[in-house]
């Protein structure tokens, strides 16, 4: 919301500046994001008199002007259609000034005539947004030649950007945060009582209509003038909706002029971000600015069968609204209508056909308040947020419509040269009752931490605009004021009284953080061991999006069973991750692409898949990938494959389960490898795979060379983790190991592993562990087989082996190897 | 049978290694190469081993005194090959000790290097803090009901409150209303969850990822937060501002000011924001000057930090909590935007790039 601090100041006056204005309203909960200084950039350009004006000898367009700056005269080539008559004031930039948007005035030559100094437009000075001619000061303005143009036009202001929060609806005008500054600076500033028309109908006319109507002069103390009246029409007003137009109320203006705005409005418009149409439109810009609550003039002779209902649209009823597009309504949707359709969407935008044009003459003001609900769920349907609808859909004042008609019926013909009807009608359908709450002073004091005088919280809350209406030892009961809907209940206020005080006043305590019983779940801790785990062994965690594209997982060849997103930002991230492999691989490819030569990277994140509840499930996962070579030292460097893969995965494992993890061929997913992956277990239990990525799968990923790539379901883990509990000391062996070793050659279709199984199984009991030491193909090796050879460590924990049951077990060792694997012990 | 040439030449045999043996291993000067002047005396084919071989064919008169002779001599070569040894080994590690230095300019032999990404660093460093305040850390499901997401804590229906919230959908779940399925838009879920299964005291922080449709040069559709409370008997403001206060001094320097001020969140009243002293021109330090010309803070000293405030009523009554018996605060940060503050990462979208360029870094 831009505020204008001089408005402000004219609302309240207070003595700070607005440095410190700024520091407390954003410290209450009005955040000002920006200060931006006006007229402080205008110093040298001064008002100036025009001495005499010729047509330019050799340019049809132009015209040589002399003007007068106060001290000199200066001749000067002008490009505008709109130079004044001699005497005529204009604004002048003399040679050497700085124009707003940096541009140095210098003498030159225009068509061979020189120019010293340039006429300046409002949109050149960026005080307005007119520049088709130059600027004119009015003639009511007493400005002499060689005034500064800032003080002449009166233009200092300080314009703040107030983030303002959906809870502060009456902050949506200058009125309110006036108020609000008032409370704040400690100053009872009731806003001027809106004054009603000077320029009203002789006799003082009124509707012509069976409508309760309200007075419209209730503080003007001045004297009316009263203006020739028409005959004024009859308009009848019918809510049909009043559970959401529960007051509607209604001026009317008549034998208005519509024409260009003065100055001042069309400046503090243009200071305020809205653009100048004409002083009709400009006077109820104005209205919504200062008071917060949007109104709207409806051309009164272009209301069909004089009356106004207001009713829910049938549904596929259809209007163009005053932006030129055609829409449609459903049966949701609140309509302004006149005798035979809609002339607007209620509180959202008025309709083309009744909006107020050049030649209208007579103006309906329309100030109402509708339901928040009802505006917000029209306003999402249509796509269309305005001033208006953002306003109502956070509350406007439902007291403050004869006020506001006051106002705006005042402007209107005042601007206008019209005149105003002296009462306007007040329909109300269902009555504002004010909330009553109860404060207990105690509570307020137990909510902050810090004791608070009973008097001063009753003072804020009345300069509030609370009104008390009980009052015991312990409690008082309040009524809310009408423009704060976000006041319902007591901590509502226990909040006015904090943030009025200011946060700053209550005391930091640290408090004795009193311990759950059930404490940190023990997943959490697993998994942050599993990241550091993953870190330790060599890898560079990823984080990716939780979304991307159902082509993509088809590509990585992971499950397309996808949780979607109704509302995806867009089709590459539409649908939830089955699986991290497409992200990671990603990040993989993409390093490819930067040069990276090796690439190691894990990613411990959700999946998510559809299922039986209502919320999908998601599981947690850890993912390897290893691309590129794997560093050696000073060269040596060498392709990553399936051991690199099997060895990051034991080293996590075994530094967060204390086990060592088990490697199988088995089936793996698709995406996978099918002869160079395995499947991870631990304790007998699957907790994942790891190997490398198809060949076919890492070409349509853009992948170079043998991508090797690992997931952990961590929940399995952790499963297996539960089941093994926390790791026990033995004591270490008192008997002396014996190491045996057994070399032969194998056909590769066994498995190292499943040889070490089955020569441990076969000492007896005697073999502490299998060792495979060496592994050798090729030369003097048949073609199919390989030559392996395992250290065989035996040990009796009970007494010291003899040569003889050592020789004994390790016969019967390579009798196994001989005849279960077909080997030839070498 | 004795053979008496066999005497002489024994003798003949000794009498030339004794004059050799000591000149040969003294020239030699490596190791290997002593080792093989020594073989030629003392080895399987040396010299003096095949002399000693000769032994049985010496009479037996001499065989003792000659024997006896052998392998005295046998134990001189020994004692000179052992000062010739010491004498090498001795030179060998003078001239390591004098000579000239390992290039230790070439690269040392590493394990694998990693980095912890740094969302998962700040998110450690957090939660480092808190727990050791006596928070427990808790865990929700990323795909939310929308009560949770938004009813229970208290967003009215059809509220402005929610514009901040662009709320991604789930296709084919309810398209509105309380069971409608979201990706969820806060951590703040946690509270409705933890507070609907457990009984205070309650002391939680729970970090994760969560989801709005924006995605520009400072959003990203993805980001981190962190929700923290504390619901207990007679828990006041003042103990939120001191709780936080201690908690952005730990975590960025001890001098921070930090300021609290009023400002709304539909779940807390009163509800507030947190600014700290900027901690890039360490504006507590007050050098005007360099605080002018920050760009973090664009001058004026403070940076938002934080949301954070009394939790509602309104969240305690959708819970099945007492609001006149307990009474708790709650706040939430973007951890995105503190590891970006924390560590000068100049641009979100470099946290979901994973470059390793940028990865390693942290
Ligand atoms: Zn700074």
């Amino acid at each position: 919301m831009l505020t204008s601090f001089r408005w402000l100041q004219e609302l309240c006056p207070i003595e700070a500046d607005v440095r410190e204005v700024a520091h407390r309203i954003t410290q209450a909960g009005l955040e000002v994001e920006a200060i931006e200084e006006k007229g402080a950039n205008l110093s040298g350009l001064v008002v100036a008199e025009v001495r005499t004006r010729a047509p330019h000898p050799k340019r049809d367009k132009l015209t040589l002007v002399t003007v007068f700056d106060g001290e000199a005269e200066h001749e000067v080539v002008c490009g505008a259609p709109n130079v004044p008559e001699p005497g005529g004031r204009i604004l002048f930039a003399r040679p050497g000034t700085i124009l707003p948007n940096g541009l140095r005035i210098e003498p030159r030559k225009i068509g061979g005539v020189e120019s010293s100094g340039m006429i300046c437009s409002e949109a050149e000075l960026e005080v307005g947004a007119d520049a088709e001619g130059i600027f004119i000061v009015d003639a009511e303005n007493e400005a002499l030649p060689g005034d500064e143009v800032a003080d002449a036009l009166d233009l200092h202001d300080f314009i703040l950007d107030i983030g303002l929060t959906p809870n502060r609806p009456d902050c949506l005008g200058h009125v309110g945060i006036a108020r609000e500054v008032g409370v704040l600076f400690g100053k009872r500033c009731e806003p001027r009582r809106a004054a009603g028309p000077r320029r009203t109908f002789a006799a003082g006319a009124s509707f012509q209509a069976d409508q309760p109507t309200t007075d419209l002069v209730p503080s003007w103390d001045g004297e009316s003038e009263p203006v020739d009246a028409p005959a004024l029409p009859s308009i009848s007003i019918e809510i049909a909706d009043g559970d959401r137009c529960p007051r509607y109320g209604a001026a009317l203006v008549s034998g208005v002029r519509v024409g260009p705005s003065p100055f001042w409005l069309r400046y503090r418009l243009h200071n305020l971000g809205l653009r100048t149409l004409s002083n009709v439109v400009d006077a109820t810009n104005l209205i919504l600015l200062e008071w917060g609550h949007p109104i709207h003039g409806f051309d009164l002779n272009r209301l069909r069968g004089s009356k106004v209902v207001v009713r829910l649209a049938r549904k596929g009823e259809t209007m163009a609204t005053l932006d030129g597009i055609q829409r449609t309504f459903t049966a949701d949707d609140l309509l302004i209508c006149d005798g035979e359709g809609p002339v607007a969407v209620a509180g959202v935008m008025g309709g083309a056909d009744s909006e107020i044009r050049d030649d209208t003459k007579d103006i309906l003001i329309e100030c109402a308040y509708f339901a928040p609900r009802s505006i917000r769920r029209t306003s999402r349907r249509l796509g269309l947020q305005t001033d208006s609808s953002h306003r109502f859909e956070r509350g406007v004042d439902p007291e403050a419509v004869p006020r506001v008609l006051a106002s705006a019926a005042s402007l209107i013909a005042e601007l206008g040269e019209g005149a105003s009807a002296t009462t306007a009608i007040d329909r109300v359908a269902m009555a504002y009752s004010p909330k009553s709450i109860s404060f207990r002073p105690a509570r307020a004091a137990g909510l902050l931490g810090t004791p608070i005088e009973t008097e001063e919280s009753q003072r804020i809350l009345e300069a509030l605009g609370c009104r008390l209406i009980e009052k015991t030892d312990s409690a008082f009961t309040l009524e809310a004021p009408s423009w704060r809907p976000d006041l319902g209940r007591e901590v509502d206020l226990i909040e006015e009284v904090a943030r009025v005080r200011g946060y700053d006043e209550i005391p930091t305590a640290v408090p004795r953080v009193r311990p759950s019983e059930s404490g940190t779940p023990e997943v959490l801790r697993f998994i942050s061991a599993l990241r550091t785990a993953a870190v330790t062994a060599g890898l560079y965690e990823a984080v990716n999006y939780a979304f991307l594209s159902v082509e993509e997982l088809q590509k990585a060849r992971v499950s397309t069973d996808v949780v979607a997103l109704a509302n995806p930002l867009s089709e590459d991230r539409s649908a939830m991750r089955t699986s991290l492999m497409p992200g990671l691989t990603g990040a993989a490819t993409r390093a490819q692409r930067h040069g990276a030569t090796e690439v190691r990277l894990f990613e411990l994140a959700r999946t998510f898949h559809p299922s039986d509840d209502i919320l999908p499930r998601e599981d947690t996962t850890l993912a390897i990938v290893l691309a590129g070579d794997r560093s050696g030292w000073i060269g040596g460097d060498r392709p990553f494959d399936f051991y690199d893969g099997r060895g990051l995965v034991e080293a996590i494992l075994d530094r967060v389960i204390g086990q060592r993890s088990d490697f199988t061929p088995g089936e793996v997913p698709e995406f996978m490898h099918p002869k160079r992956s395995a499947i991870v277990s631990l304790a007998a239990r699957e907790v994942g795979f790891v190997g490398e990525i198809h060949p076919d799968v890492g070409d349509a990923l853009e992948l170079h060379g043998r991508v090797v790539y690992a997931e952990i379901d961590v929940a399995a883990l952790h499963v297996v983790t539960e089941e093994l509990g926390t790791p026990q000391g033995h004591a270490l062996p008192k008997f002396p190991a014996v190491t045996r070793d057994i070399a032969m050659l194998v056909r590769e279709e066994f498995t190292a592993g499943e040889i070490a199984t089955a020569l441990s199984e076969a000492s007896g009991g005697l073999a502490e562990s299998v060792h495979l030491f060496d592994l050798y193909r090729g030369d003097q090796i048949p073609e199919g087989q390989r030559s392996l050879a395992f250290r065989v460590t035996y040990r009796d924990p009970e007494s010291t082996l003899t040569d003889k049951r050592v020789d004994k077990a390790h016969a019967k060792v390579a009798e196994v190897a001989r005849d279960r694997f077909q080997a030839t012990i070498r | 049978m004795a053979e008496p040439d066999a005497v002489q030449t024994f003798e003949d045999g000794l009498t030339k290694i004794r004059g050799a043996y000591e000149q040969a291993l003294r020239d030699a000067t490596d190791e290997p190469e002593l080792r093989l002047v020594n073989g030629r005396y003392v080895g399987p084919q040396g010299e003096l081993t095949k002399l000693l071989k000769l032994m049985p064919k010496l009479p037996g008169d001499r065989r003792r005194e000659l024997g006896q002779r052998a392998n005295a001599l046998k134990q001189e070569i020994q004692t000179t090959f052992d000062v010739v040894l010491d004498g090498i080994h001795r030179r060998a590690r003078d001239a390591e000790l004098t000579g000239p230095s390992l290039d230790v300019t070439l690269p040392g032999r590493w394990p694998m290097p990693g980095r912890l990404h740094p969302i998962t660093r700040i998110r450690n460093e957090v939660l480092e803090i808190l727990v050791s305040l006596g928070f427990d850390v808790a865990d929700g499901p990323e795909i939310e009901l929308y009560e949770n997401c938004f009813d229970k804590l208290g967003f009215p229906p059809d509220h402005p409150a929610t514009d901040e919230h662009d709320t991604f959908f789930i296709e084919g779940g309810k398209p509105s209303g309380p069971h409608s399925v979201l990706l969820r838009t806060q951590t703040s879920t946690i509270q409705v969850r933890e507070m609907s299964r457990r009984e205070p005291p309650l002391a939680i922080v729970s970090p994760g990822a969560v989801y709005r449709r924006d995605d520009d040069a400072t959003h990203s559709p993805m980001f981190f937060q962190l929700e923290g409370f504390l619901v207990d008997t007679d828990v006041t403001f003042a103990e939120l501002k001191g709780v936080l206060t201690l908690f952005l001094r730990r975590l960025f320097d001890e001098h921070v000011a930090v300021r609290f001020r009023a400002s709304y969140f539909p779940f807390v009243e009163p509800g507030g924001e947190v600014d700290m002293s900027c901690v890039f021109c360490r504006a507590w330090e007050g050098d005007k000057e360099r605080t002018t010309a920050c760009r973090v803070c664009k001058g004026n000293g403070w940076m938002e930090i934080l949301g954070c405030g009394m939790i509602h009523p309104v969240v305690f009554e959708n819970v099945g909590y007492d609001p006149e018996k307990y009474t708790g605060f709650a706040f939430g940060m973007g951890l995105d935007r503190i590891a970006m503050l924390k560590y000068g990462i100049p641009n979100i979208k470099l946290l979901y790039d994973n470059d390793v360029r940028f990865l390693s870094q942290f």
